[in-house]
C-alpha cells in the first residue's frame, strides 16, 4: 500500500562552495582561529525546506508548483530517500521510483542496453526482472537500432525516451517526476502520456514538480506551491489558479 | 546508523559487483584483449623491472623475480584502491543525489574492482610462482590470510580517504602525491635487508608490515615479529574510527558532492 507522511519536514543545505572546500583554508581557519575566521569560514546555510507537512494515498496525484529554487527537486530528493531530513520525519511506503535527472548511472560509451541494464539495477530491479522487461522497454524507448550503440551518440530527446522507459518500468508505488517531460518530441510525450496514465490509473502515487499549468492540471488531481521552502496546503487541482494568485508568502 | 547502511549495502551487494564489473568493462571497451590487457601490462612491468633490477643489485634472477613480482602487484592493489578511494563518493554524486542506496555499496564497488583487477595481476605471480618451485601451500595460504587483512586494512583508508576528499578537495591530491612518495619509501622494487632489517624507515611504515606479511610466508622469508599484531590492531582501529567519521559525516557527504 502505497503512502506517503512527512512531519515537520525541514532541510537546510550548508553551503560548500568553491571557498569552503580547500584544506589549506580550513587548517588555514584554525591556525587563525578567533571570531573572524570562524564567521568567515562557516558555510552558509540554506533553508530550503521548512516546516513541511504532508499526507498522500493511493491515487494521489501531485503538483509541485513554484518558482525556481523554491525547494520542489528538494523535496523530490527528500521524498527519493538521497537527503535525509534535519528535522521531522518522512515516511514513505511502497517502492518508490524516482525521474529527476536524466545522468543517473549513466555511462555515455556504453550502449543504450547496458544503460537500460545500469539504470535497472540502481533502480532496484534484479537481472532477471530486467532481461524480462528489456523487450518492452526497448520497444517503449522506440529506438530501435540505436540501442546497440552507445549513449554519447544520443540526442538529449533519445537520452530522455531511455531514462524514461526505465524509470516507469520499475514497479513502483510512488513515482516522482521532476519537469521530465521539457524533452522529447510530440511522438514520444504522447506515449510517455498514456504510460504515465497507466500508472497513475493503477492507484499509484505520482508526484511532478512542473511549471506547465495545463500538464500539471492533466496529471494531477491535487496542487501545492511552493515559496522560498514554505509549502502551502495541499489543494484540490480545482484550486490551482486561486492558488497560485496568492500573493508571495501567504500561500495558504 | 552506519552500521544500519553497511548491512543494507550488504544486502545489494549484488549491485555492487555489477558496478564494479561495468567500471573494468568500461575502461577496456572496444579493445581487443579487453581486461587481459591489465594481465599484460603487469607481466611487461614486473619482467622489466625484474629483470633491471635483478642485474643493478646483483640478486640471481630466480630469486628476484619472483619477489617483484608479489611486491608489485601487491602495491598496485594497495595504491589503486586508496587513490582511487578518494574518488569513490564524488564519482557516484549523480547516483546518491537522488536514490535511498546505502552508502556503503561504494566502498564496495571500490574494493570489488580492486579484487577484479588483482585476480587478473595474480595470473602472473602463480606464473612466476609455478616457474619458481619456491613455494609451499602452506605459505601460499597464510599469504592469502594476510591479503585479506591488509585488504580490510585498505578498505577502511579508501572509505575513509573518500568521505574526506568529497568534503576536501585537495585531499585526494595529497594522497597521490604521498602514495607516490611511499612507493620509493616501501620495499617493493628493493629488499627491506638491504637497509638493514628493522631500520626505522621501515619501523614507521605501515605498508612495509603489509608487504612483510604477504610477502615473508610466500617466498619463505623471515618475518617482523611485529608484523601481524600491528596489522590487526591498524584493521580494528582503523575501523572504528572509518565509521565514526562516517556515522558523523553520512548524512551530509550527499550535499558534499
Amino acid at each position: 500500500m502505497a503512502s506517503v507522511t512527512i512531519k515537520n519536514l525541514t532541510m537546510r543545505f550548508p553551503v560548500y562552495g568553491a571557498d569552503n572546500r580547500s584544506l589549506k583554508k580550513h587548517l588555514a581557519r584554525i591556525s587563525v582561529g578567533g571570531k573572524i575566521g570562524k564567521a568567515a569560514g562557516q558555510a552558509p546555510v540554506v533553508t530550503a525546506l521548512s516546516n513541511v507537512n504532508m499526507k498522500l494515498k493511493p491515487g494521489d496525484r501531485l503538483a509541485l508548483m513554484g518558482h525556481n529554487g523554491s525547494g520542489k527537486t528538494t523535496f523530490l530528493r527528500t521524498l527519493a530517500g538521497a537527503y535525509e531530513p534535519d528535522e521531522g520525519t518522512i515516511e514513505v511506503s511502497g517502492r518508490v521510483a524516482a525521474l529527476l535527472d536524466l545522468s543517473l548511472g549513466i555511462d555515455p560509451s556504453a550502449t543504450g542496453y547496458d544503460n537500460i541494464r545500469l539504470r535497472g539495477l540502481i533502480a532496484g530491479l534484479t537481472r532477471r526482472e530486467i532481461d524480462e522487461k528489456m523487450e518492452d522497454i526497448a520497444a517503449f524507448t522506440d529506438l530501435g537500432g540505436f540501442l546497440a550503440m552507445p549513449l554519447k551518440t544520443y540526442s538529449a530527446g533519445m537520452q530522455a525516451r531511455l531514462a524514461f522507459a526505465v524509470a516507469t518500468s520499475v514497479d513502483a508505488d510512488v513515482l516522482l517526476l521532476d519537469e521530465w517531460i521539457a524533452v522529447g518530441d510530440t511522438k514520444f510525450r504522447k506515449a510517455a502520456h498514456e504510460r504515465l496514465l497507466d500508472l497513475v490509473e493503477r492507484a499509484r502515487i505520482l508526484v511532478l514538480a512542473s511549471h506547465d499549468v495545463q500538464l500539471v492540471r492533466y496529471y494531477c488531481n491535487k496542487v501545492v506551491r511552493f515559496d522560498s521552502g514554505l509549502v502551502s496546503k495541499v489543494r484540490p487541482i480545482e484550486d490551482l489558479d486561486e492558488l497560485m494568485a496568492m500573493p508571495v508568502g501567504a500561500p495558504a | 546508523m552506519a552500521v544500519a547502511d553497511f548491512v543494507g549495502a550488504c544486502r545489494r551487494v549484488n549491485l555492487a559487483a555489477q558496478l564494479a564489473w561495468h567500471d573494468v568493462l568500461a575502461r577496456y571497451r572496444g579493445s581487443v584483449l579487453g581486461p587481459f590487457w591489465i594481465t599484460i601490462s603487469m607481466g611487461a612491468m614486473v619482467l622489466g623491472i625484474g629483470v633491471l633490477y635483478a642485474r643493478l643489485f646483483k640478486f640471481p634472477l630466480d630469486d628476484f623475480l619472483p619477489f617483484v613480482a608479489v611486491s608489485i602487484v601487491l602495491w598496485g592493489t594497495i595504491s589503486s584502491v586508496i587513490n582511487e578511494g578518494c574518488d569513490t563518493f564524488v564519482a557516484a554524486g549523480g547516483i546518491l543525489r537522488q536514490t535511498a542506496l546505502p552508502m556503503f555499496i561504494f566502498p564496495m564497488r571500490l574494493m570489488i574492482r580492486a579484487l577484479i583487477n588483482m585476480g587478473h595481476h595474480l595470473i602472473i605471480i602463480v606464473a612466476v610462482l609455478i616457474w619458481d618451485r619456491q613455494t609451499t601451500l602452506p605459505g601460499a595460504l597464510l599469504s592469502l590470510a594476510a591479503l585479506l587483512v591488509v585488504l580490510i586494512n585498505i578498505a577502511w583508508v579508501g572509505t575513509l580517504a573518500g568521505i574526506i576528499s568529497a568534503r576536501f578537495r585537495d585531499v585526494p591530491q595529497i594522497v597521490a602525491a604521498g602514495m607516490q612518495f611511499a612507493m620509493f619509501m616501501t620495499p617493493v622494487f628493493w629488499k627491506p635487508e638491504q637497509v638493514g632489517a628493522r631500520h626505522v624507515l621501515l619501523e614507521v611504515n605501515p605498508f612495509y608490515y603489509m608487504f612483510d606479511a604477504v610477502r615473508g610466508p610466500l617466498l619463505d622469508e623471515p618475518m617482523n615479529p611485529k608484523t601481524w599484531p600491528l596489522l590487526a590492531t591498524m584493521a580494528v582501529l582503523g575501523w572504528l574510527l572509518t565509521f565514526a567519521v562516517f556515522t558523523g559525516t553520512r548524512r551530509r557527504i550527499v550535499h558534499y558532492l
